[in-house]
């Protein structure tokens, strides 16, 4: 569905991208990790046809982005929404900017509104809902017309766990009938939650790229033991058990608890996008 | 059912019906947002109007036609003031980041323009019908013998300022800026356009300043429409349409490139 390669961006001085290659295929989410000014947010800029690369190529079901202009959802990173605009009539506007007319209009509005939670707030401006609220509404702007392919830039943002949770339902939901979602967020665990494909990002290009379950293979867990008397003894291993069953036999001395911690998402991240070069 | 981003794109007859679907759908939404927000429409009616009746004596004594001068030159200077209207409609867009937002849309960046300044237009060439039906009505502003041709002039520079005040929001960096120079740029064109004391009246240096002035040829086609004569409003309609023309261009250039790292910033 969406295929880029090595895109290449400047921005004066800053170079934004370095050869970022990132494929996302149909019913597939790819969680895009990585520090700010890792090159997230361009990417997505650029897929979404708002900017243009300076070298690489990006296609979306084998067509540029300009080619496919409003067939993509987008849900930017910074909120867009008009303070005086009600819920509804933002929906309106960008289902009507679609093409969705009068039944399917009306039909797509009330489902989303199920779907995040915004049904009792359909006829409040924009300027007054509350942050996760806005959150739900801008979402709803990106999904409302059933895109295929989905560029979320931080959904979740500042936001509740009633807000995160919709997101994260309706991204799934999407998904499952078959849309390509890029995923770009800071909360790790909703990448474990979205079952998501992880890409990280750094110094503007692609570092790793996997299931949680492949980079995370040679990352060593932790095995953390309390004695009695308070000492603690933490080994760095990558077959936490085993060195478990080595260390209870090694030792005489009293143990009050034990601790086996295997590779976390956040080890993960860190291992790649902090300290590795790549 | 996902939107099939591979299906081939409509025929010529769906692709006209589609945009006026989606200029229909912006222009509707703008003029939403701005009758939740008519105060400054409201005051460059109600504060001309007072003015009017207030500095017809004035004027009457003063001036032969002090009717139509003062009709139509306060007419013109508060309609410069509704520069301001235009401009803050589209650097909200920048500071709401709604701009960017509908740049992702199916509509291209003359869909955009037109359906954002398409309800401002309308309050533009109300704001204008109005102030000159008062005229007539309340301050002895003779009926145009050829009423088409003041709607033609109205038409005309209400796209002039239109552009002008689209234009002037791609320049500035925030509301304040944009209001200090629609404001300061409001009076001193208007005035120096002989909005306020007709040209004549004007030392030389100042009438031949004036024709750099939109506000000047606005005044004269206008008072010309008003008075009947084709050819006296033509010229400076033309002129009016030239300003607004390349205004309009220049805006457009710039906001199709948007506000974005890549764009305006």
């Amino acid at each position: 569905m969406l295929v880029a390669t090595g895109l290449v961006k400047r921005y004066g001085e800053i170079q934004a991208l370095d050869g970022f290659t990132l494929s996302v295929a149909a019913g597939e989410i790819v969680g895009l990790l990585g520090h700010n000014g890792a090159g997230k947010t361009t990417f997505v800029e650029i897929v979404s046809h708002l900017i243009r690369q300076d070298g690489g190529t990006v296609t979306i079901d084998g067509k540029p982005p300009s080619a496919v202009r409003g067939q993509v959802g987008v849900a930017p990173q910074h909120l867009a929404l008009y303070p005086s605009a009600t819920v509804r009539e933002h929906l309106e506007l960008y289902g009507r900017l679609s093409g969705l007319r009068r039944a399917a209009l009306s039909s797509a509005i009330d489902d989303l509104a199920v779907m995040l939670r915004l049904t009792d707030l359909m006829d409040r401006r924009a300027g007054k809902l509350s942050g996760g609220q806005q959150r739900r509404t801008q979402a709803a702007t990106a999904l409302v017309h059933r895109p295929a392919l989905l560029l979320l830039d931080e959904p979740t943002a500042g936001a509740d766990l009633e807000t995160r949770q919709a997101m994260l339902d309706v991204v799934k939901q999407r998904a499952g009938e078959g849309a390509a979602v890029v995923y770009t967020t800071h909360y790790l665990p909703e990448l474990t939650e979205l079952q998501a494909t992880i890409a990280v990002a750094r110094d503007g290009r692609v570092i790793a790229r996997g299931t949680y379950e492949e980079l995370a293979r040679d990352l060593p867990g932790e095995v953390r033991v309390t004695l009695e008397d308070e000492e603690e003894i933490r080994i760095s291993t990558s077959d936490p058990a085993a060195t478990l069953i080595d260390l209870l036999h090694r030792t005489d001395r009293p143990i009050s608890s034990v601790d086996v911690r295997n590779a976390s998402l956040d080890d993960l991240y860190r291992s790649l996008a902090v300290h590795d070069a790549p | 059912m996902l939107l099939d981003v591979s299906r081939p794109g409509p025929g010529r007859l769906g692709s006209l019906l589609g945009s006026a679907h989606r200029i229909g759908a912006l222009a509707r939404h703008n003029m939403t947002l701005r009758l939740r927000d008519p105060g400054q429409m409201i005051s460059y009616v109600a504060m001309p109007m007072v003015l009017m009746l207030v500095l017809k004596p004035l004027y009457v004594r003063a001036l032969d036609g002090g009717a139509t001068q003062v009709a139509t030159g306060l007419m013109v200077m508060f309609s410069v003031f509704a520069i301001s209207l235009a401009g803050n409609a589209i650097l909200s867009e920048r500071t709401w980041r709604t701009w960017d937002r509908l740049r992702v849309t199916r509509a291209p960046a003359a869909e955009l323009l037109v359906g954002k300044t398409l309800p401002l237009f309308v309050v533009m060439v109300a704001q204008q019908a109005i102030l000159l039906v008062y005229g007539c009505l309340a301050i002895g502003l003779p009926v145009p013998s050829m009423p088409h041709l003041v709607f033609l002039a109205i038409l005309i520079w209400a796209f002039a300022l239109l552009a002008i005040g689209a234009a002037l929001a791609t320049l500035v960096r925030s509301h304040g800026e944009l209001s200090v120079i629609s404001d300061v740029g409001a009076l001193t064109l208007s005035s120096l356009g002989g909005a306020l004391v007709p040209l004549s009246l004007m030392p030389e240096w100042a009438q031949l300043a004036a024709h750099a002035s939109p506000g000047y040829w606005a005044l004269v086609m206008m008072q010309s429409a008003v008075a009947g004569d084709v050819a006296g409003t033509l010229r400076p309609a033309g002129v009016v349409l030239a300003i607004g023309l390349l205004s309009g261009v220049f805006a457009a250039r710039r906001l199709a490139r948007g506000w974005g790292r890549g764009g305006l910033l």
